[in-house]
């Protein structure tokens, strides 16, 4: 394997760039657009830029935009630990879920709805959908990324990192099965919707928190992209070349475990779009390159996790669908695609 | 590169996914309600609203039919012969389909049946419940906690050995879908006569209150239970022409409490809908119908809901900052800055028990003189609310 920079030109990579952020934008102001219930385009407009009245300017400014944001950050943060855990574990299958983090989360979660709620009901409800859910998730992702820093810093064998990280992975799962047995429907179905994801639901403190971790975790990963694509080659080469690569490790699980985390702290765990936009990232710029597969993983995960939002909030219908099943549905050509191609894939990859 | 570890784990997940959202636009597109064909009652059969019941008198034994008992059932009948204890079984009756009463000895598997079953004084018969903690009525506790009433767990999950035990002369379960038919079929092969009430499906509070003639016919109380059916009636009745005589207003009504950003949303052909027509409010959704709660966004029950007068039964929420805690942005909604706010935990036990859903089964004319007394609080000065309460 070696690291290819992109077929194409610098100029056409550039020129993708910008298509890649105008569409964003574009999606972005669409996303304000059209929601579930639906609005008049031009009283978007004005409410958007020049004011309006209570009710507009409510469901555009405390419902749409901050739903929007969250769209383009959960988007982002997805896609980039998605890339990053790949590469570092050179499978293509890999995602941010596959330490372990985001079944860590589901489990302090799980802990919050299902555990102690059977005891405590139902008056510990009452935290529901707020910092204690939040809380629980970090600190159960946390906890599984200090397993996994633990595991790394002792372990050379990064294949031996991954199983171990699935074995967790599973464990955990294992758990959560024997909490969502011993609750009652309630709080089971609780549980299955926050499982469902979910982004309209941050307020103004929350979505500042999500802002910064996201941003910190984009800082870290271009600054890891010279590690990215040592990582590469191998390993074993990346070392020979001068690259500390537990150091690598740790930096690269930390910025994933902040980005994936976070996100799924917030907004429950959102499948797919961290397996699946690395992905298209490639395909389109062609090119294994880290130091242009991050920003294009950036406009890219932002744009399908927009595109995501908008077809379940199935606009002007006033329901909804859940988001997983949107992102899931959108990630499963690109996977199948990849399976697919394998052979053919293999050569950019 | 080229080796995939996790396929599996990812052709799992695409199938979950893909199994969820059809059972979600399954849901969302249910716009049918189970409308039976109940408009030939003949004069044999004794109930007269429930769509969910039939129970025809024959002289030595009755024939009751529990029709569609889960939710999203269609067209299933469940039959079942109740034949006095010492008499012989009519001919050309499956004996696995016989009950015989009066019961002695039975297994609930809801708490709502503890209200109906007391009602008629035979609460000492219950040997076994599904979710004891969730119990309200202070005498059912008591007998729990002296042993004479046994947790049988739930679902799958029963406590098998244990209802052979106890073996009672019936367990009494409501089905959460036919899935949950395996673990009935269990305790069939056990010996043990089971039956399915499906009163929590009924959509009008009086057709729900109308059950109690099922356990009527299974003490051999027929008499009693058809007189407390027949005075809740007559008082229901009472209270609902009371009010549509004596008010001019139908404030809005809001229900519920979302969850994250989807707000499930009780169809206009629910139970609570009927409740707030008849106690001379205006159902914000009444003119939805589906069989299953329907899963609204946030922002579209926000709109909807901007000028709602009333927001009731607000989950389990006992002060109104739990209320913004949930979601703040629905603090700016006129019911919540009126902080015309009620919920129906008034009498609720510590651990979440709750006799709204106990006792409230048998008794909608309390409920309705609650709901109705919230709206509408100049006909009736000085009333205590019974089930509701205020959510300061």
């Amino acid at each position: 394997m070696t690291i290819e920079t992109s077929m194409l030109s610098l100029r056409k990579v550039y020129f993708i760039y910008s298509l890649l952020i105008t569409s964003l934008f574009l999606l972005f102001i669409l996303d304000l657009f059209l929601g579930s219930v639906s609005l008049n385009a031009a009283d978007v407009w004005k409410a958007l830029f020049s004011g309006a009245d209570g009710h507009l300017e409510t469901i555009i400014f405390k419902f749409r935009l901050p739903k929007a944001i969250t769209a383009l950050v959960v988007g982002i943060g997805l896609s980039l630990s998605g890339l990053q855990m790949q590469t570092v574990f050179r499978n293509p299958m890999a995602g941010p879920d596959v330490m372990g983090i985001t079944s860590g989360a589901s489990l302090g979660v799980a802990f919050v709805i299902l555990g102690f709620s059977s005891d405590l009901s139902p008056d510990v409800l009452k935290g529901f959908g707020n910092w204690i859910l939040v809380a629980a998730s970090w600190a159960g992702a946390g906890a599984i990324m200090a397993v996994i820093l633990f595991i790394s810093a002792r372990i050379k064998d990064i294949m031996t990192i991954l199983i171990l990280g699935i074995m967790l992975s599973s464990g955990i799962s294992a758990l959560v099965i024997i909490m969502q047995y011993f609750s009652s429907e309630s709080l089971l179905k609780a549980y299955v919707i926050w499982t469902m994801g979910s982004l309209g639901n941050l307020t103004s403190d929350q979505l500042i928190v999500l802002v910064i971790s996201v941003a910190a975790g984009i800082i870290l990963s271009f600054a890891s992209s010279k590690m990215l694509n040592a990582l590469l080659l191998g390993e074993n080469y990346a070392g020979s070349i001068g690259l500390n690569v537990k150091f690598a490790r740790i930096v690269i699980f930390s910025c994933t475990s902040i980005l994936a985390g976070s996100v799924t702290a917030f907004c429950g765990p959102v499948g797919f779009i961290g397996i699946a936009v690395p992905h298209i990232a490639r395909i389109i710029f062609r090119s294994s390159d880290h130091k242009i597969l991050i920003p294009a993983t950036v406009f890219l995960g932002g744009s399908v996790m927009l595109i995501s939002d908008i077809i379940s909030q199935l606009p002007g219908s006033g329901k909804v669908l859940p988001l997983n099943a949107v992102t899931s549905l959108i990630g499963i050509p690109v996977v199948v695609l990849v399976i697919l191609r394998n052979r053919k894939y293999s050569g950019i990859y | 590169m080229k080796n995939i570890i996790l396929p599996v784990s990812v052709i799992s997940k695409c199938l979950t996914a893909c199994v969820s959202l059809i059972i979600l636009l399954f849901l969302s597109c249910q716009g049918r309600n189970t409308q039976n064909n109940i408009d030939q009652i003949s004069e044999s059969q004794v109930i007269k609203l429930a769509r969910g019941l039939s129970i025809e008198k024959h002289d030595n034994y009755s024939v009751v039919t529990v029709k569609n008992p889960w939710q999203g059932a269609e067209d299933i009948s469940m039959v079942y012969y109740l034949v006095r204890k010492g008499s012989v079984n009519p001919l050309g009756i499956d004996s696995g389909q016989v009950i015989f009463v009066p019961l002695t000895g039975i297994i609930c598997m809801s708490t709502t049946h503890i209200g109906m079953i007391s009602a008629l004084g035979e609460g000492n018969t219950i040997k076994g419940l599904s979710g004891t903690d969730f119990i309200y009525s202070p005498e059912i506790i008591k007998r729990v906690e002296k042993g004479l009433i046994d947790e049988v767990g739930y679902e799958t999950n029963l406590n098998k050995e244990l209802i052979i035990r106890i073996s009672p002369d019936l367990v009494m379960i409501y089905g959460i879908g036919s899935e949950s038919a395996g673990h009935v079929n269990k305790i069939r092969d056990l010996g043990i006569s089971v039956m399915f009430n499906a009163d929590y499906l009924e959509t009008d509070p009086l057709a729900k209150a109308e059950w109690i003639k099922l356990f009527g016919a299974l003490y051999c109380k027929e008499e009693m239970a058809d007189s407390i059916f027949h005075a809740e009636v007559a008082e229901y009745n009472q209270i609902r022409e009371f009010v549509i005589k004596n008010s001019d207003e139908r404030p809005e009504v809001l229900l519920g409490l979302p969850f994250k950003d989807t707000w499930f949303i009780s169809p206009g052909n629910s139970f609570v809908s009927k409740l707030i027509e008849d106690a001379g409010g205006n159902y914000l959704w009444k003119n939805t119908s589906s069989a299953f709660s329907m899963p609204y966004s946030l922002e579209s029950v926000y709109i909807a809901a901007l000028d709602a007068d009333f927001w009731l039964n607000i989950g389990t929420v006992k002060s109104s900052e739990e209320i913004s805690i949930v979601d703040k942005r629905l603090t700016d909604l006129k019911c919540f800055r009126d902080r015309n706010l009620y919920n129906n935990n008034n009498r609720i036990t510590s651990r979440g028990g709750n006799d709204y859903w106990e006792s409230g089964a048998l008794r909608p004319h309390i409920i309705l003189k609650d709901v109705a007394a919230i709206l509408h609080p100049d006909i009736y000065p000085g009333y205590e609310l019974f089930y509701y309460q205020r959510i300061n």
